[in-house]
């Protein structure tokens, strides 16, 4: 039985998996026929994810969760490479940058875009606060990169793998080139990143918005009900952010 | 050299490290003379951890930051054991419940607590957002854990180590037993672990909290400050953790510089008496009063406009947010005097205010304080443009049309 990954079209959480997958040199099948707010939230979805988000992995042995879990297992299923490290300390580094950009970079970006799409209640000092805290992160992790190629040792690691899949989704919604500019190893690495071949396969030709999507009006704002499972729009971006 | 951890007393990232070097018989240092706002801002600490925060572990290769990815390290540092699994769909499925309880649990749990705390904007729409997110989270691990004594396998995990800490900190701030109560298999879990002696050594007496804080008024809603890595334990821990990632200074009881100015003839008490005693003929007797009182060599008035109006689309929001700002003014009662009028019969709703303020500018205790005043542009009224006099007065007297709208409704601060 193939590794398959349940998951929308463009799902950022998924992208993690599949550039892992082609750096670790493992086949993963995404499921045919996945419905968002259908097939996931079926009884035999939830006995794989309790809470109904994507994406999962179905592998012979169980289900996986959580799209850093995911790309965790599938840097490891064929055994040993450089996505993990060649040391224990190398190891926690990678781990550490992987939690940072999660909870430092992505969490903040989200709380930017999410209101403004309508996915969440919006309010100025929040986002104001969130902007700040990711402008933070982006201070950071510039600093790391003014001397660092990578974000561990000297090649690809999953630490690159999740924070590039992360910055993507930023760089596409609500980053603009005003932004970014603010921190220029962030940028290099960026753009150094998504043009390896492995990074390009999956995430096509990677894009920089040029403005940041406006703050909900009427309807939108006055609903600031649970983020949505489906866009209201076609455009191919929105898929970028839903998790569920 | 040993492992050297850096971190303030209590803190729930650290917890997680030091649980797992109990399972892994691994022994930290806890770093001697760590201060809180001081320590982590040094560039030594800095060249360990750019972002500045805490914890931190110092190893002889090298540091680590990141609560998990510490933790990660010590359950490794001796070798294999149980803590992550024996196979790899167990490891993996350690690290899905290691990001779950982060993501789904404890990231939700600081949205509803940090506000309260003083500790990030508060926002009633976004807290139920949080609230329900946090539920969603719960439900599925009490949902797991019905049928599971442990998160993966039949032993404690790094998995366990990382959600009973998570979890820990929401019973002690704002989980009460009513909340809790609707996923008895996460209590069950929760109670047993917290009770197993490697969690106990660390963790001390768990408890749980009788109440959630109460919404912040005044400095505490005042401060916005940046998001704390750590929020404060609302429970009294013999070690209180120093919750924010900057020390806050203590608020000095300096002299207000606006005692300081000239005096001036108006006093603001009177004009405050002369606006609520007036009950009829207020334009000829509030209004006249109050320019034959104006002294504009010792006050200014100033008219602000709300930056994002059209975000005020239900009222009820609305009026809170315009009462948040009058709470948060509080302070400056003794020097200002000030309408906020919210204009329309439907949304989006307008927020117009007009504001008396002793001294010739804003001043600027109130801009560094109230963190309101930066949501709205400010103007200075010129007393010479009969426009906007009439402007002034209107304002002072809820004149209904307001600039073509009707009033939703008219606060005052006095």
């Amino acid at each position: 039985m193939a590794l398959v990954l349940h998951t929308y079209k463009g799902n950022k959480g998924a992208f993690k998996a599949l550039v892992a997958a082609e750096y670790a040199g493992v086949k993963i099948e995404e499921a045919a026929d996945f419905q968002m707010g259908v097939t996931n939230k079926s009884p035999e979805f939830l006995k794989m994810n309790p809470i109904g988000k994507v994406p999962v992995l179905e592998t012979p042995e169980g289900a996986i969760f959580e799209s850093n879990a995911i790309a965790r297992y599938v840097s490891r299923k064929n055994g040993e490479n450089s996505l993990n490290g060649s040391s224990l300390i190398e190891y926690a580094q990678i781990e550490q940058w992987i939690d940072f950009s999660s909870l430092e970079i992505d969490a903040n970006m989200l709380k930017w875009f999410a209101p403004r799409l309508g996915y969440a209640p919006f309010s100025a000092p929040a986002e104001e606060a969130a902007i700040s805290a990711l402008k933070r992160g982006l201070e950071a992790l510039n600093t790391h990169l003014a001397s660092n190629t990578y974000l561990v040792g000297h090649s690809v690691t999953l630490a690159d793998i999740v924070t590039i899949c992360n910055l993507n989704l930023g760089f596409a919604t609500v980053m603009t080139k005003k932004f970014t500019s603010a921190f220029p190893h962030v940028e290099r690495y960026f753009w150094t990143m998504v043009n390896q071949p492995n990074f390009k396969k999956v995430l096509g030709d990677a894009k920089q918005t040029d403005a940041v999507p406006p703050v909900p009006t009427k309807k939108a704002a006055a609903q600031p009900a649970k983020p949505k499972e489906e866009p209201k729009k076609a455009v191919q971006l929105l898929h970028l952010l839903i998790r569920e | 050299m040993a492992l050297v951890l850096h971190t303030y007393k209590g803190n729930k990232g650290a917890f997680k490290a030091l649980v797992a070097a109990e399972y892994a018989g691994v022994k930290i240092e806890e770093a001697a003379d760590f201060q809180m706002g001081v320590t982590n801002k040094s560039p030594e600490f800095l060249k360990m951890n750019p972002i500045g925060k805490v914890p931190v572990l110092e190893t002889p290769e090298g540091p680590i930051f990141e609560s998990n990815a510490i933790a990660r390290y010590v359950s490794r540092k001796n070798g294999e054991n149980s803590l992550n699994g024996s196979s790899l769909i167990e490891y993996a499925q350690i690290e899905q419940w290691i990001d779950f309880s982060s993501l789904e649990i404890d990231a939700n749990m600081l949205k509803w607590f940090a506000p309260r705390m003083g500790y990030a904007p508060f926002s009633a729409p976004a807290e139920e957002a949080a609230i329900s997110a946090l539920k969603r989270g719960l439900e599925a691990l009490n949902t797991h854990l019905a049928s599971n004594t442990y998160l993966v396998g039949h032993s404690v995990t790094l998995a366990d180590i990382v959600t009973i800490c998570n979890l820990n900190l929401g019973f002690a701030t704002v989980m009460t037993k009513k909340f809790t109560s609707a996923f008895p298999h996460v209590e069950r879990y929760f109670w047993t672990m917290v009770n197993q002696p490697n969690f106990k050594k660390v963790l001390g007496d768990a408890k749980q909290t009788d109440a959630v804080p109460p919404v912040p008024t005044k400095k505490a809603a005042a401060q916005p400050a940046k998001p704390k890595e750590e929020p404060k334990k609302a429970a009294p821990a013999a070690e209180a953790p120093k919750a924010a990632e900057e020390e806050e200074a203590p608020k000095p009881k300096a002299k207000n510089p606006l005692d300081l100015l000239p005096p001036s003839p108006m006093v603001l008490d009177d004009w405050k008496r002369l606006y609520s005693n007036t009950k009829s003929n207020f334009r000829e007797v509030a209004i006249k009063g109050f320019w034959d009182m104006y002294d504009p060599e010792g006050y200014s008035l100033w008219f602000c406009d709300y930056k994002y109006n059209d975000e005020n689309m239900v009222s009820f929001v609305t009026l809170n947010k315009v009462g948040g700002f009058l709470q948060r003014m509080d302070l400056a009662r003794k020097y200002a005097f000030g309408k906020m009028l919210i204009c329309g019969s439907e949304g989006p709703f307008k927020v117009k205010g007009l504001w008396i303020f002793r001294g010739p500018e804003i001043p600027k205790f109130i801009m560094d304080e109230v963190y309101d005043m930066e949501l709205y542009e400010w103007t200075k009224v010129d007393i010479s443009d009969e426009a906007q006099k009439e402007r002034v007065s209107q304002m002072i007297e809820d004149a209904e049309p307001f600039e073509g709208e009707a009033l939703l409704d008219a606060k005052c601060f006095k």
